[in-house]
């Protein structure tokens, strides 16, 4: 991979000498990704789906009668390295936009490359509000992942259905923690005034030991939990607080953002997974009311990744692309400040129905599915008992 | 508070503390007696856990087949120290710590990498063997059965330890070496074999630490970084290369872990980063250690 990027860059600087040629019949995307590390259980399948969507449209004739040509990189999941492969992306490669970089600590410092540069970026996957906040807004930064707004606001309505008085929070201490617990907290407040946050832990990314944060939080006696905690520290806290009675007390009352309720995540507990809970993911994939479109990109993408389950990931990078090309076809040209111009308003095709991206903060209305995991004899692992769509327009505000 | 909710934070401690101990023994007995600071002993932690992993998935369906699972990790471990220790190892004993240090760096690096290649990047998950599964109320506490036998293992193990150091000829030579290895040597010991002993315990103490730990932490890529470093605050604590301060470097780690953050719940893992520049600035050869000279 490293030999292979060396190489690529030594003749792309060899080729560039003379000016930034282009090619007149493709067009290049970079994606920045985490490939490597513990973000890359999810980068990787979010790498694949863009890359079916970019094999699609090339099938079908490509865009504007020019090749699309997907360039990912390791980002490693670390923001000055995402920087760093993003900057190579556009000097030596000469990329036309990009589509990428995966986590909330990397997207706003790529975003920075992309405005300095005028090269449209859409970010699939990073939910921190701050990345299109007013004050970091720029005409090259697109979002077609959901927010850290829309996820803890979508949880705070879900929350307020249940009658509980005293609610505690866990989530990562980083941009995405912070924030989603903020929006959580401030809708919660206003749904059900009588409530109260008794405490809120902030064990740090890539927390292992989580059996303190637990019996601390225990002794405050919450009647629900709302979490943010996820990937593999979600495996940890799940499996040091199930024997600690932890999700007994709460009556299974706790609800888990941060896509602990995706098909990876079960599939990897198994009988570990604290049924009970109420759990997000971006796609379902066991999904028996899916609309057609949805059912065949599943079939594909199964696939494509060469695994029977598929996974609830790839659709992020697949809808990446899908936007960006949208925006380039309705621009027709390939130009970025027309592009950035075509892609407010815009609505586009994703496998779960079409979305719009707005103007005020260039996102796409993304939402997230949630719903109850219970076992079931069809499977070895939990699934949803009955999973739903959350609308996240009245969320964006 | 009621009182059963400290006692309840005080296990919690107890449970990190002696999962801690287990990992940082091995660091500290290594570093005692060979000298040698091995960033790579969280590296063999990972390995353990994923070898746990491995056999369970190859040899025992059942779940009970857990703890032959974690024996044969602690011993596949034990012996990739054999070879390690006999092929690489010996050549710095004695050469500068700059040396040291790049070379179990590079280590961590070179195995980490491995373990991606052999068993990708995503989590992997061990189940509680279910003879442990259940719970037990300690004054009205939760104790994990699971936790329980470990830390029964952990003082076990403490226990063992200075048995062996302090009654019998092989533990007699570890602490000589300890002391002074030139003088050791002279009187006609064979300092070659009794390194590659002590190494071939520290290592096989991380196996089994790494594999106990996969069935309540998830197996991803960096849980050794993760764990070396907290293994380096306890030795630091306790003072490097003794055994006693180790352990109890594991026993306060763990309460200033706990009450931390039951007392200050915003700043979850400063206290014990906290501690630790006290001590070094108090005590930089820790609680029980000896200034170098």
């Amino acid at each position: 991979m490293r030999r292979r990027t060396l190489l690529a860059s030594a003749a792309a600087s060899a080729a560039i000498l003379p000016g930034r040629a282009r090619a007149a019949n493709e067009i290049k995307i970079g994606m920045p990704m985490a490939l490597s590390g513990p973000g890359a259980l999810y980068g990787q399948p979010i790498t694949k789906g863009a890359e079916m969507c970019v094999a699609e449209i090339n099938a079908a004739g490509g865009l504007l009668g020019r090749k699309l040509i997907l360039l990912p990189r390791d980002s490693k999941g670390n923001a000055d390295e995402s920087v760093r492969v993003s900057r190579e992306l556009i000097l030596k490669d000469n990329v036309d936009f990009i589509v990428g970089s995966f986590t909330s600590a990397e997207s706003p410092a790529v975003s920075t490359i992309a405005k300095e540069n005028k090269v449209l970026m859409v970010a699939p996957t990073a939910k921190t509000i701050q990345l299109t906040s007013p004050a970091n807004l720029h005409p090259y930064i697109f979002r077609t992942a959901s927010t850290t707004d829309i996820e803890g606001r979508t949880a705070a309505t879900l929350m307020a259905k249940w009658d509980v008085k005293r609610v505690a929070t866990i989530a990562p201490d980083y941009a995405y923690g912070r924030d989603i617990m903020e929006a959580f907290s401030v809708l919660l407040k206003k749904l059900k005034p009588g409530v109260e946050i008794v405490d809120q832990q902030w064990p740090k990314l890539g927390q292992a030991d989580f059996a303190p944060f637990i019996t601390a939080q225990m002794s405050k006696q919450p009647d629900a939990v709302f979490g943010a905690v996820f990937a593999g520290d979600f495996a940890s806290l799940v499996k040091q607080a199930k024997p600690l009675g932890y999700f007994d007390k709460i009556g299974n009352r706790y609800i888990g953002a941060g896509e602990t309720g995706s098909i990876e995540m079960t599939r990897s507990l198994g009988t570990d997974y604290p049924v009970g809970i109420v759990a997000n993911t971006y796609d379902p994939v066991i999904w028996p009311d899916a609309p057609e479109v949805h059912k065949k990109f599943t079939a594909a993408i199964k696939t494509h990744l060469k695994d029977d389950y598929g996974s609830s990931w790839a659709i992020m990078g697949y809808a990446g692309v899908q936007a960006l090309a949208a925006g380039i076809k309705k621009a027709a040209t390939i130009d970025a400040d027309k592009v950035s111009k075509a892609m407010i308003g815009l609505t586009f095709e994703t496998p779960i129905g079409p979305q719009i991206i707005r103007g005020k903060d260039q996102s796409a209305n993304r939402g997230q599915f949630w719903g109850k995991l219970v076992r079931t004899a069809a499977h070895p692992f939990p699934v949803f008992e009955k999973v739903e769509y959350t609308d996240p327009t009245p969320f964006m505000d | 508070m009621a009182a059963e909710f400290l006692f309840s934070q005080f296990l919690s401690g107890l449970t990190t503390a002696i999962f801690l101990f287990l990992v940082a023994s091995g660091l500290s007995l290594v570093f005692g007696v060979l000298r040698v600071l091995n960033f790579a002993h969280g590296t063999f932690y990972m390995l353990g856990a994923y070898l746990a992993w491995q056999t369970m998935a190859w040899l025992a369906p059942t779940k009970e087949g857990f703890w032959l699972a974690a024996l044969a990790a602690a011993t596949g471990i034990a012996i990739l120290g054999f070879v390690v220790e006999r092929l690489m190892f010996r050549h710095l004993y004695g050469k500068e710590e700059l040396y040291q240090l790049l070379f179990t760096y590079a280590l961590v690096l070179i195995l980490g990498d491995a373990a991606k290649i052999l068993w990708g990047t995503g989590q992997l998950s061990v189940s509680r063997p279910p003879s442990v599964e259940g719970s037990l109320s300690v004054f009205g506490a939760l104790l994990p059965g699971y936790n329980l036998f470990v830390m029964v293992l952990g003082f076990a193990i403490a226990i063992g330890f200075w048995v062996i150091l302090q009654r019998t000829s092989a533990g007699r030579m570890i602490r000589a070496a300890a002391m002074d290895r030139e003088m050791l040597g002279s009187l006609g010991a064979n300092v070659g074999v009794l390194y590659t002993g002590v190494f071939v315990v520290s290592s096989f103490l991380a196996g089994l630490s790494g594999a106990l730990v996969s069935p309540i932490k998830a197996i991803v890529p960096g849980m050794d970084v993760e764990i070396i470093v907290e293994a380096f605050i306890v030795v630091v604590i306790g003072g490097l290369g003794s055994f006693w301060g180790t352990f109890l470097g594991a026993l306060i780690y763990g309460q200033v872990l706990s009450f931390g953050i039951l007392i200050f719940p915003r700043f979850s893992i400063f206290s014990v980063f906290a501690l630790m520049a006290v001590i070094l600035i108090v005590r930089p050869w820790g609680l029980l250690g000896r200034p170098l000279k």
